[in-house]
């Protein structure tokens, strides 16, 4: 049966769009027939990050207003045939579409894919709305900042008003050598605060830029390490048991001596 | 604060520790819609009554906070007396 996820986080910046591509891809590589719609109308931004921008035609907001089949608007990724994108409408506002298009929209696609994420606009305005109408499950993407958490928080509480069922989380660009020297809030204590299940933690990766610097994606790349951590997320979103990777140090007085100089034995940073 | 604190003693001093606690109190006074100064009147308003019952109170000195329990939140008035020997 096909799944539609909305993943979503209030505050803007923290990685929706590199984690739908990412999660989209990784599904498709798994196999999976899968859609990623870009559901941030007049900031469209998914096409980049895949690097489709220059093959749209159509956009959502011409498949719901009927200037077009759902079969046209749709693009084809570069390397998986059975990935496709939805892309945003650029020249309209969210006002543009409603949810009950989105519900339609949804449907429409679930005869066709296995998935179907819908990237969400920050925010928690009519945007957000449309993006969650469709969804069967929200995931919320946040980075262990206080801002990013606080909006989270705001979400969860959202995405449980409108009958969302309980959002998972997956915690982005976690720096393991900060959260051992005790200068960023670590999963447990994210976790602790929202009290919500966590689907996955996403290391802070270079690569994430270089990837999409270049418009493709991190899981296509064997040596990235927050590529690993989508695909490991993509698995589990499938219901599969994969273990978390181990990000966090134990630290103990030598690793903190050395935190505090600026250095650390070599080969502790992973 | 101090080079040997920091390292032996301080793990108060850690930002993440700070981070960690303004969260629990944002959170709390976000999902009670309770602003700033509506707990500052909330807190004059209490020591009037008081007052009217408890003539010993120090009205300038009530501490009314929102606090963060692992089940429910709580409101916690803190209200010292004067001690009239």
């Amino acid at each position: 049966m096909s799944r539609v996820i909305t993943i979503t986080s209030g505050k803007g910046g923290v990685g929706k769009t590199t984690t739908t591509a990412n999660l989209g891809t990784a599904l498709a590589m798994q196999g999976l027939r899968v859609a990623v719609v870009d559901a941030d109308i007049g900031l469209r931004n998914l096409d980049v990050v895949m690097g489709l921008e220059n093959r749209i035609v159509y956009d959502l907001v011409d498949v719901v207003e009927g200037r077009c089949r759902l079969r046209q608007a749709l693009i084809k990724d570069k390397h998986f045939p059975d990935l496709c994108l939805l892309p945003a409408a650029q020249t309209r506002d969210k006002d543009a579409v409603s949810p009950d298009d989105m519900i339609a929209l949804a449907n429409q696609l679930r005869a066709e894919f296995d998935y179907v994420l819908f990237d969400s606009p920050a925010g928690i305005e009519a945007g957000f709305r449309n993006a969650i109408a469709g969804a069967d499950e929200v995931v919320i993407v946040t980075t262990p900042e206080v801002s990013a958490v606080r909006d989270a928080d705001r979400i969860i509480g959202l995405v449980e008003a409108f009958e969302k069922g309980h959002p998972r989380l997956i915690l982005n660009r976690l720096k393991p050598r900060m959260v051992s020297r005790g200068e960023m809030m670590s999963v447990e204590d994210v976790l602790q605060i929202l009290a919500i299940d966590l689907v996955g933690v996403v290391p802070d990766d270079e690569t994430i830029v270089t990837a999409t610097n270049r418009g493709e994606v991190a899981v296509l790349d064997r040596t990235s390490l927050a590529g690993r951590a989508f695909s490991d997320i993509a698995r589990r979103l499938k219901g599969e048991q994969v273990p978390f990777m181990v990000l966090e140090e134990q630290q103990g007085v030598i690793d903190r001596l050395f935190g505090m100089f600026g250095r650390r034995p070599r080969g502790s940073e992973r | 604060m101090g080079f040997f604190n920091s390292l032996f003693s301080g793990k108060r001093d850690r930002s993440s520790d700070v981070a960690r606690d303004r969260l629990l109190t944002v959170l709390v006074h976000d999902r009670v819609k309770l602003t700033p100064d509506m707990l500052e009147q909330l807190k004059a308003e209490l020591s009037a009554v008081i007052a009217k019952y408890v003539p010993s109170v120090e009205p300038g000195e009530i501490e009314v906070s929102l606090m963060r329990g692992e089940s429910s939140d709580h409101l916690k008035a803190d209200i010292p007396l004067r001690r009239t020997t």
